[in-house]
């Protein structure tokens, strides 16, 4: 559609509407200067060679996976012992006979789109993802494949045991589609709980060693059971988002001051804290992995924290933190928020959420939402009339407290406007430099002629002055010694034969 | 949850988590008792911590580890039904009230039953009275507070975070009751009560020996 505007133009040669193939029909802009037949070939060849190369991917993957698993096949089965050690995983075990063949098919139906898009159309046509964003997606996940494999390459032994119960459980998951969500959640903390038991045992009780392995494989695993388990269609996870957003966009009236929030957001570094602590709460949505979306969470509360230090002078406390968390959210309006709770509750590994500061942040997060679901007239300290005013839209309790306190009401002014305003200034000042800087440029300028000019005459007034003599050139040095002729003659050398 | 995590060496030494919740209403000082507690300063301009909303402190008693993650708490009214979410899953509660308010005494009577409610008897209750400094404007007194205290199960504590009175052993003593509740419930995992649920909870107890030898490739692919 872009090249639209190229056509505009008053002047459109006979040739560039003919197909850029120069078969002698007419090119489409929208088949990118082509004819119907040639673009045809041409999207058929540049799919064709698409195909081949997630196919070479594919086969690449599955090397590697085979690779693993006969490895750790090679390494585990004749030695009794690790059977019982994979006891907490014997319910697996059923399905390793016919582990090969299932691998096949799997890594197939992950590269046919048709099989990725079917279960979701069943159910919700408009939620088909369009090719490019489940493409990425894969993309994405091959991607997280990979690092997690070269990861486990440092674990030698136990990295491609790990591997293989990575595997084993995620392709069990996909055959427990129809079970509830806690269920879901249910299987996968179990399996945390299990693999880091083990984990734990292997590496002596170091719990850091087990941490940073752990939230490899919760990373790998979620990664690949993302698109199933978030927001599944047995909840109505998707109906909260929405009853949330309305409700956030419905309180759109609600003020700093009501919230009694300790921000001044005419300090720019505070508005600038304000910006960035939005955007990270949004951000979360886009994560899959439930650690990195805690991150996103923690990332908006330091946010938060600085502006509050920022404008207080003196660390935040939580009276300080969760009113302020309240007024991001109200502001954010973060995309499906309680998806993303509900996600990050059921499947993140739970050492991060019961006891660390992820976790701390999270709770307020939760704390935020639950206050805005139950937010009423008393909460924000109004009168019930009021409260229904402002919600129904027939009052704006802004222009209202305008007139009230008209006199100090810098604060009320919009902090953009007033930004605007700083920013005009400043243009006004830096206009008033560079003509002063103009000016003095300028002056230079003809000093700098004057300078050359008085040069010059100064030069010429002293050739004037002193002109150039010329002198007769100097004869030869003993030219005037008239005694010459009165010397006696050189002496010449004399030959004696003998 | 306590949650507990081996040692390392070959002997197994512990490591406790607890999390412990900060109550109290806005003025009583919450705030200045743990950064008095965990950066030892009072209203001081060089507090270093960005925030005083999760503070954390490692100690060791007894020879065990043990690690304490304050979790402040809004205190305000409006906020008041959402204490459920903050303190689900705490081995301990700080209840802080000012001597000289008799009203944040009140609140704190209010939060004490909550958490008895959700939390039964699990839970270690401090109940503090700050700002002893101003003794002479006292409103609470030291009989009807320490009674009520007692009255509950929880235990209670006279602190100054202005003079750093009383602190010290507050903490210390919560943490030494929370480890015996630990404790408590880790014999009863041994006796096999409730062994999924104490592990949901977080509690792991972790026992090198047994399995050691069985652990595959335990003793040669790592150091």
């Amino acid at each position: 559609m872009s090249q639209r505007s190229e056509r505009r133009g008053i002047h459109v040669d006979q040739s560039e509407l003919l197909c850029k193939k120069g078969c002698g029909y007419y090119g489409n802009a929208a088949w990118q200067g082509l004819c119907s037949k040639c673009w045809r070939e041409e999207y058929q060849r540049a799919r064709q060679k698409q195909i081949q190369e997630d196919w070479a991917l594919a086969e690449k993957l599955q090397r590697e996976e085979e690779e693993a698993a006969y490895a750790s096949n090679q390494g585990t089965q004749p030695t009794p012992p690790n059977q019982s050690a994979l006891a907490p995983f014997s319910k697996f075990e059923e399905k390793k006979t016919n582990e090969k063949t299932r691998k096949v098919t799997t890594v197939k139906k992950f590269f046919s789109p048709s099989s990725r898009t079917t279960p979701k159309k069943e159910s919700h046509e408009s939620k088909t993802p369009s090719p490019s964003i489940s493409r990425q997606s894969s993309i994405e996940t091959d991607r997280v494949s990979r690092d997690f494999v070269d990861f486990l390459k440092s674990l030698q032994k136990l990295g491609r045991e790990i591997h293989k119960q990575c595997r084993v459980f995620i392709e069990s998951m996909a055959s427990k589609k129809d079970l509830s969500a806690d269920e879901l959640s249910e299987y996968v903390q179990d399996f945390y709980q299990n693999m880091s038991d083990r984990l734990l045992t292997h590496f002596k009780g170091s719990s850091e060693r087990v941490e940073c392995v752990m939230d490899q494989v919760e990373k790998y695993i979620m990664t690949r059971l993302y698109k199933s388990v978030f927001c599944p269609e047995t909840t109505d996870d998707e109906k909260k988002d929405l009853a949330t957003q309305n409700r956030i966009r419905a309180l759109h009236w609600v003020t700093i001051q009501m919230l009694c929030v300790p921000l001044d957001e005419d300090i720019p570094e505070v508005s600038d804290s304000v910006v960035k602590a939005i955007t990270d709460v949004i951000e979360m949505d886009s994560k899959r992995v439930p650690r990195d979306k805690l991150a996103c969470i923690t990332s908006c509360s330091k946010h938060i924290f600085n502006a509050i230090r920022v404008t207080k002078r003196e660390p935040a406390s939580a009276d300080d933190f969760l009113p302020t968390l309240i007024y991001i959210v109200l502001k954010a309006n973060p995309p499906r928020l309680q998806s993303n709770i509900q996600y990050i509750t059921r499947f993140c590994n739970p050492s991060r959420l019961m006891t660390g500061e992820d976790g701390y942040y999270f709770t307020n997060l939760c704390c935020a939402v639950a206050f805005i679901e139950k937010l009423d007239a008393q909460s924000l300290n109004l009168s019930p009339e009021d409260f229904e005013h402002y919600m129904s839209g027939l009052a704006s309790p802004s222009r209202v407290e305008e007139k009230s306190t008209w006199p100090q009401s810098s604060s009320l002014v919009s902090p953009g406007l007033t930004q605007m305003y700083h920013n005009l200034e400043l243009l006004t000042g830096l206009g008033e430099r560079q003509q002063q800087v103009l000016d003095g440029a300028r002056g230079l300028q003809a000093e700098m002629e004057e300078w050359q000019e008085s040069v010059k005459q100064q030069v010429h007034g002293i050739v004037e002055r002193y002109p150039l003599e010329v002198r007769p050139p100097a004869l030869p040095i003993d030219s005037e010694n008239t005694e010459n002729d009165r010397l006696p003659p050189p002496l010449t050398p004399q030959v004696f034969a003998g | 949850g306590a949650r507990l995590g081996g040692g390392s060496g070959c002997c197994v030494s512990f490591c406790y988590s607890f999390k412990v919740v900060l109550l109290g209403e806005g003025c009583v000082g919450k705030t200045s008792l743990v950064l008095r507690y965990c950066e030892n300063k009072f209203n001081d301009k060089h507090i270093t911590t960005l925030q005083a909303s999760f503070l954390t402190k490692k100690l060791n008693i007894t020879g065990k580890r043990v690690n304490l993650a304050i979790w402040d708490t809004a205190g305000q009214e409006r906020f008041h039904a959402l204490g459920p979410i903050y303190y689900r899953d705490s081995n301990g509660a700080i209840l802080v009230y000012d001597v000289t308010d008799e009203d944040s005494f009140q609140k704190v009577k209010n939060w004490v039953k909550e958490l008895r409610k959700m939390l039964g008897n699990e839970i270690c209750l401090c109940i503090v009275g700050n700002k002893i400094d101003l003794e002479k404007e006292r409103h609470v007194s030291v009989e009807e507070a320490e009674g009520y205290a007692e009255s509950v199960g929880a235990k209670h504590y006279h602190t100054s975070a202005k003079l750093n009175k009383g602190i010290e052993e507050l903490f210390l003593d919560l943490c030494k009751r929370m480890m015996e509740t630990a404790q408590a419930e880790e014999r009863m995992k041994g006796n096999g009560a409730s062994q999924f649920g104490a592990a949901r909870r977080g509690v792991q107890i972790v026992d090198d020996e047994p399995q050691a030898a069985t652990a595959a490739g335990g003793c040669c692919s790592s150091g």
